[in-house]
């Protein structure tokens, strides 16, 4: 990997315009990354999900070159219907459309020379590996007090001219006081066994509001991995929904620093998996000052040789009296092939606390099933009645009516 | 016996106590009536060594300065609160719970502290008087009690303790008349010329059972009128919003 | 002076501080294959029983010590311990008790531990372990009776080599951790028992552990074997001298559970946890595992953890065979300085195995408490369960609670649940009790032993007496 690796950077180096600061930097994120390599199970991290052996397996050989300077055709087919929204459009990985109909101009800022090259207090491997090789990162910034009208639908979108490639995204979002964003992340490919890597850094300042729904649900055989950043100032909210269901091998990293008081933040995931998926969820939240809340739900529902993890971690600071952290994951699983893994972790140094967590796993309950077929349902409706009940209270959890029912019609979620 | 002098109480800079005087001698049976948020809860806390209040003025317990003492030691010296919500202890037996107590207690007023047996006919004794279900003494404090039951183990616990001041915070709220009776009878057997009580209640219908010798209207932490029994049936006709 | 303050005023700077002037064979200090073979040598050792030792020292060359738990503590020098120390009047063994160094007796007594015939304990057999070998064995004619071995490890090695051949290493295997490898290489006694089939053992069984010596590692070895429908109930002390430096304990504790069989662990843990500070301290790093190996077998540990400046400790059941049963009820409590990382792993091999964890930490002054735990159900282990509640509660701002359980489900028709709450103790409650008459320590020791009830109950009446004193006794001073 390391030849290839360093003959794609320098190529990239070549037909890009980096200025010569950003090369050496770039360069110290490379090597760093090649030092490091991708995870593996030996991180505690990992223990789950072996990165660099999913890789291997899966797709061999990466290569990590693209070419940033010839725009790829957006397929307006894919946009959603039924929903006024602003876009962001991804295809391989490059930016080709941002557009913010909706809005008040003056009250959006994009900024395209970000400079990205900061560290998260959190950074692994994976985040260098962004830093070398993503060709742009878009800053967006919401005015203070400016509520967005309309949500705004990322697509990421793959065409069948990569394989086997490496692509990295990032986006930074910073919304000044009392600012509200909706975002909902659409994954849709048509490309096959590459891996993707997406970092978001979203920066909340007082009152600010985001709410981010994570949509993978087209069956596909990419791998992917997708960390967010939030920064929480006084009195925000995060709120934080994954459908986890359409790749083959997916993680996602949600680490969120509560550093304002009264601010809280919220996750909650479906993990709907069949065939040989395999997919996380790791969640850190430093509760690192007074009167902070988190609540976590994640449900699986687990089919034919697939398995999920959930690795969800509460810190709670000497400094945060008054917490109130909560975790759930709830697995069913529906065959002997399948396997859930958890590790819900308290890690708590103040003593005026309220925290839990609870886990449960196990097979549909038969008494249920064998209760609606006595009245009149088969094996089959009985199952899928029960699963929608189970995976329903998560979608309830959205607190976005609108993206709610979008949410329910996609996948099929009845009330 | 109790002496309340110019007692003032703030939580938070919200004065909810204000100049509240108050005069209880050996035998007398004092109630004091209010409409919620007038302070009623609020006295029986600072009464009972509660934190969490900014406190002025002055209250004498035979003739010692209440706010010198900690709660135990107010409790060793005789005073007993009859809580308006018991607290739940889980884990900690009801019999135990009553023991460790009731030694503590004999032991600071110098008393032989009593052994297992002692203890076990003494507590079986009340708790036939008050009709409280043996069995639950064999419980966790308190836990899966239904109101009533948690609200009959607070006056076992008084009858228990044999305390000169009981104060019963809203003891009968929540009662049904079965429960209200056991309570006041309980009341009113360790009634005598040496105890004292006072009674802290919304409605006038526990007065019915236990007759007060004083009548005391609380509102806005002030207590507005005193008089004897008959200002408690005069409150229940005119409501509070009236009565001013 | 009532009872209780006695017992505070006995044990509250740690009663078990003394230590005993007695004369001693130590092995020279250092860890070679020269010392494994004075320690084999010295207890006259067949030679299966050195090779299993010099085996393990091999595979200790290559094996490091693990790093991955919360608390971290200085590098232990190996070579700078004495890993044999043994009473000198041992080295003839005594035939009977009334040969015992009476100052050996005398350390007992202070301890509460009475060896004499005239004194001993109602109902408890007990073995006695100075330092590096067993001491005593007490009601040995009467377990004899019906066929029951409980004696030290050494004589076992010797009056029983086919038992201790066959079991010996099953259950941590030589090829196990740094500090398991340790123990298999180095250990000097602990206790052997073996119940027979169908014998349900009279009484319990009991082992003192007192660390006399300075400078000197504990490494004892105990093999519980439970055959064929037996029953027995074991029970564990520890103590050890206040000493400046923090000496090592690393003890493996195998337990084997054949068919319909159960062993009941019970451990009460106050090894000198250093003093406020944080100075001294006994390095408490166990290893406990036990394996039902038959089918409808149960084994069930329970443990009150109050010692020790670091404990680091996991007892496990490997539940093998069909509908067996593997239970962990502990009681951790941290005070000071102290830092525990306990916890437990259920492996569920068989069908129909069940599971159950009831977990109660506490921690106070500058502590830290971690609990970790795994539960593993395999995809063979058709219709398992586990039930896991772990419960944290925290006084005082300076210390840490922690919980770090594994899930592993891969099997459809298993269950699993997992609770853990962490809290204070509440205000309201600790008024309640005070307007009682209690005062601030009493009813903080009522609530949290009511805290700690569910794993309490489970103790043998004799221990449980003693671990509720230990319970609030550990927590004096940290109410403020």
């Amino acid at each position: 990997m390391t030849e290839q690796i360093k003959t794609d950077f320098e190529k990239i180096v070549k037909t890009s315009a980096f200025s010569e600061k950003d090369v050496v930097l770039k360069k110290k994120y490379l090597n760093r990354f090649i030092e490091s390599g991708f995870p593996s199970r030996k991180l505690e991290n990992w223990k789950f999900s072996d990165l660099n052996q999913i890789i291997k397996k899966n797709i061999g050989e990466l290569s990590f070159y693209n070419n940033d300077t010839i725009p790829n055709k957006v397929d307006t087919s894919i946009f959603v219907e039924g929903l006024e929204h602003n876009k962001i459009i991804f295809i391989n990985g490059r930016v080709e459309k941002i557009d913010f109909t909706y809005e008040d101009q003056d009250k959006i800022k994009i900024n395209d020379d970000f400079k990205f090259l900061d560290e998260f207090s959190n950074s692994n491997s994976l985040l260098s590996l962004n830093n070398a090789f993503a060709n742009k990162c878009y800053k967006i910034t919401l005015k203070k007090g400016y509520s967005m009208k309309k949500p705004l639908v990322i697509y990421h979108t793959t065409n069948e001219k990569i394989k086997s490639r490496n692509i990295n995204l990032r986006l930074e979002f910073e919304l000044e006081q009392n600012s509200f964003l909706r975002t909902i992340d659409l994954f849709k490919d048509e490309a096959e066994n590459n891996f993707i890597n997406i970092f978001y850094n979203f920066d909340l300042k007082e009152d600010a509001i985001l709410k981010n729904y994570k949509i993978d649900k087209v069956i596909n055989q990419n791998i992917r991995y997708s960390y967010n950043n939030i920064e929480q100032g006084k009195n925000s909210v995060s709120e934080t929904f994954i459908l986890s269901s359409g790749s083959n091998f997916s993680k996602n990293e949600i680490n969120c620093n509560l550093k304002g008081e009264y601010s809280s933040a919220f996750i909650n995931g479906i993990f709907s998996l069949n065939n040989e998926q395999h997919h996380e969820v790791r969640t850190i939240i430093n509760h690192l000052i007074e009167n902070t809340k988190s609540y976590q739900l994640i449900k699986s529902v687990l089919g034919k040789n697939s398995k999920s993890v959930y690795q969800g971690k509460i810190f709670v600071d000497t400094k945060a009296q008054k917490t109130d952290g909560y975790q759930l994951s709830k697995a069913i699983l529906l065959d002997e092939t399948s396997e859930f893994n958890a590790k819900p972790e308290l890690e708590i140094y103040a003593d005026d606390v309220k925290c839990s967590h609870g886990s449960a796993s196990g097979s549909l309950d038969e008494n249920s099933i064998f209760y609606l077929m006595s009245r009149g349902l088969n094996y089959q409706q009985s199952k899928e009645l029960l699963i929608n009940g189970y995976l329903l209270d998560v979608v309830e959890k959205i607190t976005d009516s609108e993206i709610k029912n979008l949410i329910k019609s996609m996948i099929g979620i009845r009330e | 016996m109790l002496k309340i002098n110019n007692l003032n109480a703030n939580i938070e800079d919200k004065s909810i106590l204000k100049d509240f005087s108050l005069n209880i001698n050996p035998g007398e049976v004092h109630a004091i009536m209010g409409p919620n948020g007038s302070g009623k809860s609020t006295l029986s806390n600072i009464l009972s060594g509660k934190k969490g209040y900014e406190i002025s003025g002055e209250v004498l317990f035979e003739n010692k300065n209440l706010f010198e003492l900690e709660t135990e030691e107010r409790a060793h010296k005789g005073i007993f609160l009859a809580f308006q919500y018991p607290l739940e202890i889980p884990g900690v037996n009801t019999n135990i719970f009553l023991k460790t107590s009731l030694n503590a207690i004999r032991k600071a007023r110098g008393e032989k502290e009593l052994d297992a047996i002692e203890f076990l006919k003494l507590v079986k004794e009340k708790a036939k008087e008050l009709k409280f279900d043996e069995e639950k003494l064999n419980r966790q404090l308190n836990v899966g009690f239904s109101g009533g039951e948690k609200k009959k183990n607070e006056i076992l616990q008084m009858s228990m303790l044999s305390p000169k001041l009981s104060i019963l915070d809203e003891t009968d709220s929540g009662l049904d008349i079965d429960a209200l009776k056991v309570v006041s009878d309980g009341v009113n057997t360790l009634r005598n010329k040496d105890n004292s009580f006072l009674i802290i209640t919304h409605y006038q219908r526990l007065l019915d059972y236990i007759k007060p010798d004083f009548v005391h209207v609380l509102m806005n932490g002030k207590i507005i009128k005193s008089g004897g029994p008959e200002l408690a049936l005069e409150l229940e006709k005119k409501g509070y919003e009236n009565f001013n | 002076m009532n009872t209780r303050e006695k017992d505070i005023e006995n044990l509250k700077d740690y009663k078990y501080g003394f230590s005993t002037d007695i004369e001693n064979i130590r092995a020279p200090k250092g860890l070679n294959e020269d010392v494994i073979k004075f320690i084999s040598n010295i207890k006259k050792e067949p030679k299966w029983m050195l090779d299993f030792r010099l085996k393990s020292f091999k595979r200790l060359q290559n094996l490091k010590e693990p790093d991955w738990q919360k608390p971290k503590y200085p590098k232990i020098d190996y070579q700078d311990l004495y890993y044999y120390s043994a009473p000198k009047s041992m080295s003839d063994k005594p035939k009977s008790l009334d040969e015992l160094d009476p100052k050996l007796l005398e350390t007992y007594k202070k301890l509460g531990i009475p060896l004499q015939e005239q004194a001993r304990l109602n109902g408890i057999a007990i073995d006695a372990v100075f330092d590096s070998v067993s001491v005593a064995t007490t009601f040995k004619d009467e377990l004899t009776k019906q066929g029951i071995i409980f004696c030290s490890m050494s004589e076992a090695i010797q009056k029983h080599p086919d038992l201790v051949k066959k079991y010996l290493g099953t259950v941590i295997p030589t090829t196990d951790h740094f500090f398991a490898t340790l123990n298999s290489a180095v250990f000097t006694d602990g206790s052997f028992v073996y119940i027979p089939e169908g014998v349900r053992c009279p009484m319990e069984l009991s082992t003192y552990f007192r660390i006399n010596a300075s400078q000197t590692g504990q490494f004892e070895r105990t093999l519980i074997i439970a055959d064929k429908g037996s029953y027995v109930s074991y029970l564990e002390g520890c103590t050890a001298p206040m000493r400046d430096e923090n000496q090592l304990h690393a003890a493996n504790v195998e337990l084997i559970a054949l068919d319909d069989a159960e062993i009941k662990y019970s451990t009460v843990q106050n090894w000198y946890p250093g003093d406020e500070n944080g100075k001294g301290g006994i390095y408490n790093f166990v290893t406990k595992r036990g394996l039902c190996k038959g089918r409808n077998s149960k084994i069930s540990w329970t443990q009150v953890e109050t010692g020790s400046a670091i404990t680091w400790k996991y007892p496990s059941c490997i539940l093998k065979g069909d509908n067996s049963i593997g239970e962990f009820y502990s009681i951790a409590i941290t005070n000071n300085h102290q830092k525990a990382d306990t916890g437990t792993k259920m492996i569920h091999l068989g069908k129909n195995t069940k599971s159950k964890i009831i977990s109660k930490g506490i921690s106070a002054g500058f502590s830290d408490m971690t609990y970790r735990g795994l539960v593993d159900i395999n995809p063979k282990a058709k219709n398992s369960s586990n039930y896991t509640q772990c419960d944290s509660l925290l006084m005082g701002n300076k210390c840490g609670a922690h919980t770090v359980p594994y899930i592993k489900n891969k099997n459809f028709n298993s269950n699993i649940a997992h609770e853990a709450t962490t809290s204070k103790i509440s205000e309201e409650q600790l008024h309640y009790c005070q307007q009682r008459g209690l005062n601030s320590e009493e009813a903080v020791g009522l609530i949290v032993n009511g805290f700690c009830k569910e794993v309490l109950q489970q103790l043998p009446m004799e221990f449980a007496v003693e671990a509720q004193k230990l319970v609030g006794i550990s927590l004096e001073g940290s109410v403020g």
